[in-house]
């Protein structure tokens, strides 16, 4: 499995290297399957407005996928990436729309908020020790709370004319919102793999012991990762009530299979340490191909969950095996530092 | 050397004074003294559980000692994290293997320094810092390839070119040569040495007695946790006295009354050439009824996996294990325990070996269930708690009553709830892995009592431990292993201290490996996998023997394998290959010329 953790030296080696990929992989799925069906639908999934919706509709999943990476590169989870959104989505427009709060102003909030939260979030795991997976998890419950509590039964208009047109807004029928996740996951992967404070979390995520022995805060990176997290469920947020007409209380109650489901597809290892944002991206991609399959063929919605769950599971369950035949093939193979010992036998005079 | 001279009037690199270090139950330091100065290769010698690992993790602010003091180059100093040590200038190579599977090599080197412009890493600067400290180790790696891919010893390497990334004068490595073979362990000390020219100090912790004094300078020798030597100079001692010291001969056993031992009849357990997928070869060992038999070796040795072997939580490649002289197929604990009456108790009893929330009930009655239950698998309570009392009493569990949870109980208390579901499950054989770990002395002397009562009542025990008085105390002949096999057996009758512990140590630190891992075979054309070859190749020291006094020369030419790491020998495939002794003259020893070191 390549990751971002490694870093690929240029020439043939680096392209051998791709082309055997979990990317690569992805990719290859994901193109045949968007031809078939783009060939079955006779040309009208090619259409520009077609091409718009279904990179409009990639956006959010690609965000909420990067939020859970990043703290699954740090070796924890995240189960509160759909409640913050979702409580982040009705804030925002709760701001602009009952409180007359210009957009800019009232995005600068949400994105400030989500950072606030994640950092929280990540300060808990730390200070408490107890599991990400417990502390999310009840952060989770607080803020579906909240997200109710603003929220109550109404559906929330933004009623921001700047706002909605630029979730409309598009170029060469790229829509802007798609670029600006683009821009997330190139900033995130730029973080992973060149910035040192993101090597670090790498670290944290891959070897906490080792990471620890070398000096590296393991706590700082824990912090870290949460309050990334947050700060692109934020952009999330800010994506999900610029593209729909109007928000409510159950927006993101469904984003927490998907931001587990990118990741995990894309190669991220569960116990931290090996992410691909670049896999992640294909497999929101590819995710988002099944839900227009479900649309082209007219298939009944759960149909959408239980393919997306099968192929998780599936994923997993084939990085196993693929881990273990690996651990035994390495085992077998002879020393290849062999031959570099073998100058200290020297041959008779 | 002439260096070490001159700078023998400044003050030490590093110096500790007196440190104490106390965990729950055991005084793990007790006024441990150590100096190091430049240009010297210092070595930490004691036995299992004497303190080096505590006293090394103290000097890289793993461990922040109850008292004593550090400096560095003179200057009092406070450790309180790894990266505090790494800034003092001190450097450690831990035992365990540190690295991050998923980084590139160069990453692993930098990572205690991670090369970095305005936040950003500097991939030029990583890639020369590890080029140049695996230059320095006359190493040559792929900087690129991620560690995960790398064998044992190749891990081993780039850990010590890690430790020397950063300016480090005082570097500390933790058996250093565990995984390495004899030319790659040459290489390293070759770098040690050169290291030491360049006026750093070296501390070296090894059980290979002979590497410490083929390479050392200065001993300090820990045992129970106090410097028993400080800072001597190697060479006016012998191999003999540095033992003595490990050893010392202050402790006398505790005698019990003497079990009768029966020598009639099958033993109730005994391995036969048994070699496992976890890396045992050829392990043989008897118990019978009444008897205590101890296992003894350093961490790592295979005690432990043997004992899960044991237990069919590992496979077995070759052997017999029988129990009461019925050959015995044990496939899981369940059967284990239900058909051969074999019970363990595990090292780790607060991870292994105990339900901590539960009562001391459940936990005692956890192994008879099967036994107790009625109709559709419904448990008794009164039954259960019946057994719980019974065995409290008798082994004087202290609690406030059965429903008492284990996790408020004290270490010893654990430890005899451990044992007590054992017993209490009618167990014929006991497996006891560690007794006396963590627990104060008091209650330790009891338990020994306990363990012998329970051969006395004609159980039959195979004892793991680390802690020689203990053995020496309980056993009735101790079996010393090494690297997955046995060494050699030591008989221990009349239970003295001073032999015994000599006999053991001396099969520890044996010059020779109990079996030659070398295998010498005839040159065939094309050279085969080695491991395909190795089952019928000519094996063992004889041919070695043969060759190195030339009688088997002739005109055939030899193929030298070397195991390439001491354990984990899964398949035969781990053999690398050393070189070929030409047809004609060879040296005298030619196998050996593998492992002689330069000038």
């Amino acid at each position: 499995m390549t990751t971002l953790g490694r870093f690929l030296p240029p020439g043939a080696g680096r392209i051998r290297r791709f082309a055997r990929s979990t990317e690569m992989t992805l990719a290859a799925v994901g193109v045949i399957g968007f031809v078939a069906l783009a060939a079955d639908s006779h040309g009208s999934l090619l259409q520009g407005n077609a091409v718009r919706g279904i990179l409009t509709y990639l956006s959010v999943p690609i965000l909420i996928g990067l939020a859970q990476l990043v703290v699954l590169a740090a070796g924890q989870m995240n189960l509160s990436v759909g409640a913050l959104g979702g409580f982040l989505s009705v804030f925002t427009a709760a701001l602009m729309a009952d409180h007359g709060v210009p957009a800019p102003l009232a995005i600068g909030i949400a994105l400030l908020a989500g950072t606030v939260i994640g950092a929280g979030n990540g300060i808990l795991v730390v200070v408490t020790r107890i599991n990400g997976f417990i502390v999310t998890l009840g952060t989770m419950t607080i803020l579906l709370g909240l997200q109710y509590r603003v929220a109550g039964t109404r559906t929330i208009d933004a009623g921001s004319a700047a706002l909605q047109r630029f979730g409309s807004m598009s170029l060469l029928n790229v829509p802007t919102i798609f670029m600006v996740a683009l821009v997330v996951a190139g900033g995130l992967a730029f973080f992973l793999r060149r910035v040192a404070a993101g090597r670090r979390l790498l670290a944290s995520g891959g070897n906490p012991l080792a990471a620890e022995l070398s000096g590296i805060s393991n706590a700082r990176s824990l912090v870290l990762a949460h309050t990334l997290s947050g700060l692109i469920i934020a952009v999330a947020a800010v994506v999900a009530v610029a593209s729909a007409p109007g928000v409510n209380k159950s927006i993101g109650g469904d984003w927490l299979l998907p931001s587990f489901a990118a990741p995990i597809i894309g190669g991220a290892a569960l116990a931290g340490g090996a992410v691909s944002v670049l896999g992640a991206v294909f497999a929101a991609f590819i995710v988002r191909l099944v839900d227009l399959a479900r649309a082209q063929y007219s298939l009944d919605p759960s149909w959408v969950n239980f393919t997306v769950g099968a192929v998780v599971l599936g994923t997993v369950v084939i990085g196993r095996i693929q881990e273990v035949r690996q651990t035994r093939s390495r085992q077998a193979k002879p020393d290849t530092a062999s031959q570099s010992t073998n100058s200290t036998v020297r041959s008779p005079a | 050397m002439t260096n070490s001279r001159i700078l023998e009037t400044a003050p030490p690199l590093l110096a500790a004074e007196r440190l104490v270090k106390e965990f729950p139950g055991v005084r793990a330091l007790d006024g441990a003294t150590l100096t190091m100065r430049a240009g010297s290769v210092h070595a930490l010698l004691g036995e299992n559980g004497a303190g080096k690992s505590t006293l090394i993790k103290a000097l890289t602010g793993l461990h922040r000692p109850d008292a004593g003091t550090l400096e560095v180059e003179g200057r009092p100093i406070v450790l309180n994290s790894s990266a505090d040590a790494v800034r003092a200038g001190v450097a450690v190579v831990h035992q365990e293997r540190n690295l991050i599977p998923e980084f590139s090599v160069a990453e692993n080197i930098t990572l205690r320094q991670i090369p970095s412009r305005r936040g950003l890493v500097d991939r030029e600067v990583m890639r020369d810092t590890a080029r140049r400290c695996l230059d320095l180790l006359g190493l040559d790696l792929d900087i690129d390839a991620p560690v995960k891919g790398l064998s044992v010893a190749q891990t081993q390497l780039v850990e010590i070119a890690k430790a020397l990334s950063t300016e480090s004068r005082v570097l500390l490595l933790d058996e250093p040569t565990s995984a390495l073979t004899m030319a790659e362990a040459d290489r390293l000390y070759d770098v040690v040495g050169r290291l030491r020219d360049q006026g750093r100090s070296i501390l070296l912790v090894s059980h290979k007695l002979e590497e410490i004094f083929a390479h050392c300078d200065t001993v300090t020798v820990l045992r129970d946790g106090s410097s028993v030597l400080e800072a001597a100079p190697l060479s006016s001692y012998s191999t003999d006295e540095v033992v003595d010291l490990m050893v010392g001969r202050s402790h006398t056993a505790v005698q019990f009354a003497p079990r009768p031992t029966p020598t009639e009849g099958p033993a109730a357990l005994e391995l036969d050439g048994v070699a496992t997928a976890g890396g045992h070869q050829d392990v043989s060992l008897a118990v019978r009824r009444g008897e205590i038999v101890g296992l003894y070796g350093l961490v790592g040795a295979g005690r432990t996996e043997l004992a899960r072997a044991i237990l069919g939580l590992d496979r077995l490649t070759d052997g017999q294990i029988r129990v009461n002289g019925e050959p015995a197929r044990i496939g899981d604990v369940r059967s284990a325990l239900n058909t051969y009456r074999i019970g363990y108790v595990p090292e780790n009893r607060k991870e292994e070996g105990l339900f901590l929330d539960q009562s001391l009930t459940m936990n005692i009655a956890v192994t008879v269930w099967e036994r107790i239950k009625r109709a559709v698998g419904y448990v008794p309570r009164r039954k259960e708690r019946d057994l719980a009392a019974d065995y409290t009493t008798r082994l004087g569990i202290r609690s406030a009553g059965t429903g008492q949870q284990v996790s408020t109980l004290s270490g010893g208390n654990q430890q005899k709830v451990s044992l007590a579901k054992w017993l209490a499950a009618q167990t014929e054989i006991l497996i006891i892995d560690e007794p006396t770990v963590g627990i104060d002395v008091r209650t330790k002397a009891a338990f020994h009592e306990l363990i012998w009562n329970l051969a006395a009542d004609g159980l039959a025990i195979v004892l793991i431990t680390s802690d020689l008085p203990e053995m020496v105390t309980l056993a009735d002949r101790v079996g010393v292993m090494r690297e997955f096999r046995i060494a050699g057996w030591v008989d221990n009758d009349d239970h003295d201290y001073g032999t015994v512990s000599r006999a053991v140590i001396d099969l520890i630190h044996a010059r020779e490996p109990a079996s030659e891992p070398t295998i010498v075979r005839r040159h065939r054309p094309r050279p085969d996998h080695p491991g395909r070859q190795a089952r019928d190749s000519t094996n063992s020291s004889s041919v070695l023997r043969g060759l190195s006094s030339g009688k088997q020369c002739g005109e055939t030419r030899w193929h030298v394998w070397h195991r390439a790491s001491s354990h984990r020998c899964r398949t035969l495939a781990g053999w690398r290959f050393l070189g070929d002794v030409r047809r004609g003259g060879f040296p005298d020893r030619p196998f050996v010329l593998a492992t002689e070191r330069r000038g």
